[in-house]
């Protein structure tokens, strides 16, 4: 473009511009500026055969703010885009103001759609990346504390997620102690404010496990938890993190990071809290083992000792009997020695005053004798 | 001793049980084992009862930020 000489007319001092020369002079300046590629989502496309341009308005689907595109009809037809309202594309174009009437726009030189399946490359990439890395590696999952001190929640005020999740989380457990982060969770400020998020809680106080949860949404919906940044933070995060992002068809890359996925926030709130019936029906089992336990222990001793005195108190008796036993056998043996059972074959003990007399010769005539048979005694003189 | 946490404290207990159940330990050891048994017991189950439930909002540094 053959910039244009701007002419201003002179009031005294002032220096004054035609609205046309005005516009002319700023569409000149706009000429020295780059083409550019800039991103957003097709709306407001308006294409006619008589016009010479397509025009549409490109929106940030984050805030809203808008610019103006044209672009030329045989060139937008030659890109067969087939493009529809709500469609998200890069343009690349130049800055331009359409003189008549003072509107700034977006020429375009070319549009590229930027959909599903560059966002799906895109992912697709980073994955890899990270896998390769280990950062999804099995051996980097740590184990949950079956019972955290304090829980911390990353959710949106998005109210189905967090409701799930603290519904759960006090169904299940009533003593649960929950600090909750609410922040962004769609929209290009996500990723950073849900790192945000993650980090003040983890600085917290008695803060033992986190939880992300997000409910479902649209696949643009939930890129934020894709974001590189996000990924990484959630695997080098200094407490264990349960990620409950979406649906059970959805796995955003910071599933994959987490320690544990849960398929939805309602899972996420079983997995960091026991439950405390179970719980309690657990510790009585223990307790009611432990008296048994111990009863069993008293009854063994018990029964034991009783042994002991029954064997005690039978000891002296068992003596008293053994000895008898002894004694009469020793009894019989003296029974069976003594000279009675000779006496009574007939044979006599004679005795003098000299004592059992053995030999003739041991008696005079005349000689007192007393002489023993079987039933008794009976006097005798020696001839 | 600082005391265990609950998790520790539990498992103590059911070990405790189970030695117990073996019926191996003599007499002492069972009653020094049941009284040490009662005692996790009591601490776990006042753990359970003992907290009270509570739900904060964090403080964030940027109230306005909230979407």
């Amino acid at each position: 473009m053959v910039p244009m000489k701007v002419e201003a007319v002179q009031y005294g001092e002032r220096k004054v511009y035609s609205v046309a020369a005005f516009n002319r002079g700023v569409a000149d300046w706009l000429t020295r500026l780059p083409s550019v590629w800039v991103e957003g989502e097709v709306t407001e496309l308006r294409r006619h055969a008589r016009w010479q341009s397509v025009f549409f308005t490109l929106k940030d689907p984050s805030d809203g703010a808008c610019l103006g595109v044209t672009i030329l009809r045989s060139r937008f037809d030659a890109l067969r885009l087939d493009l529809a309202d709500g469609d998200r594309v890069h343009v690349l174009g130049r800055p331009d103001l359409y003189e008549a009437r003072g509107d700034f726009r977006l020429r375009a030189l070319s549009i590229e759609r930027w959909g599903l399946g560059d966002h799906l490359a895109a992912l697709e990439r980073l994955k890899r990346k990270l896998t390769d890395e280990g950062l999804f590696a099995p051996e980097r999952k740590r184990a949950l504390p079956r019972l955290p001190r304090r829980i911390g929640l990353v959710t949106g005020n998005d109210a189905a997620a967090k409701r799930d999740v603290l519904t759960t989380i006090t169904t299940r457990f009533p003593a649960a102690q929950v600090l909750v982060a609410e922040t962004y969770v769609q929209g290009p400020l996500a990723a950073q404010a849900i790192i945000d998020a993650l980090q003040e809680l983890c600085s917290a106080p008695d803060v033992d496990i986190i939880v992300l949860a997000r409910g479902g949404g649209s696949f643009e919906d939930l890129l934020p938890f894709s974001d590189e940044r996000l990924v990484r933070a959630v695997a080098s995060c200094s407490l264990p993190v349960v990620s409950a992002v979406g649906h059970e068809q959805d796995t955003p890359l910071c599933d994959l990071a987490a320690d544990v996925r849960a398929s939805t926030p309602t899972a996420a709130g079983r997995l960091v809290v026991p439950d405390v019936t179970e719980l309690h029906e657990r510790l009585d089992r223990s307790h009611a083992g432990l008296e048994r336990g111990v009863r069993r222990a008293l009854e063994r001793a018990r029964q034991h000792l009783d042994q002991l005195h029954v064997h005690l108190q039978r000891a002296p008796a068992l003596m008293v009997e053994r000895k008898r036993a002894r004694l009469e056998h020793a009894a019989g043996r003296l029974r069976a020695l003594s000279p009675r059972s000779t006496l009574e074959r007939g044979y006599a003990i004679v005795r003098s005053d000299a004592g059992i007399v053995r030999t003739a010769a041991a008696v005079i005539a005349g000689d007192e004798l007393e002489v023993e048979v079987a039933d008794g005694r009976f006097g005798a003189r020696a001839e | 001793m600082s005391e265990p946490s609950f998790e520790d404290a539990q498992r103590e207990l059911e070990r405790i049980v189970e030695r117990l159940e073996r019926g191996d330990a003599d007499l002492d050891e069972a009653i020094k084992l049941w009284e040490r048994g009662e005692e996790l017991y009591k601490l776990c189950v006042g753990r359970l009862d003992a907290a009270h439930g509570k739900i904060e909002e964090l403080a964030r540094r940027v109230e306005s930020a909230r979407p």
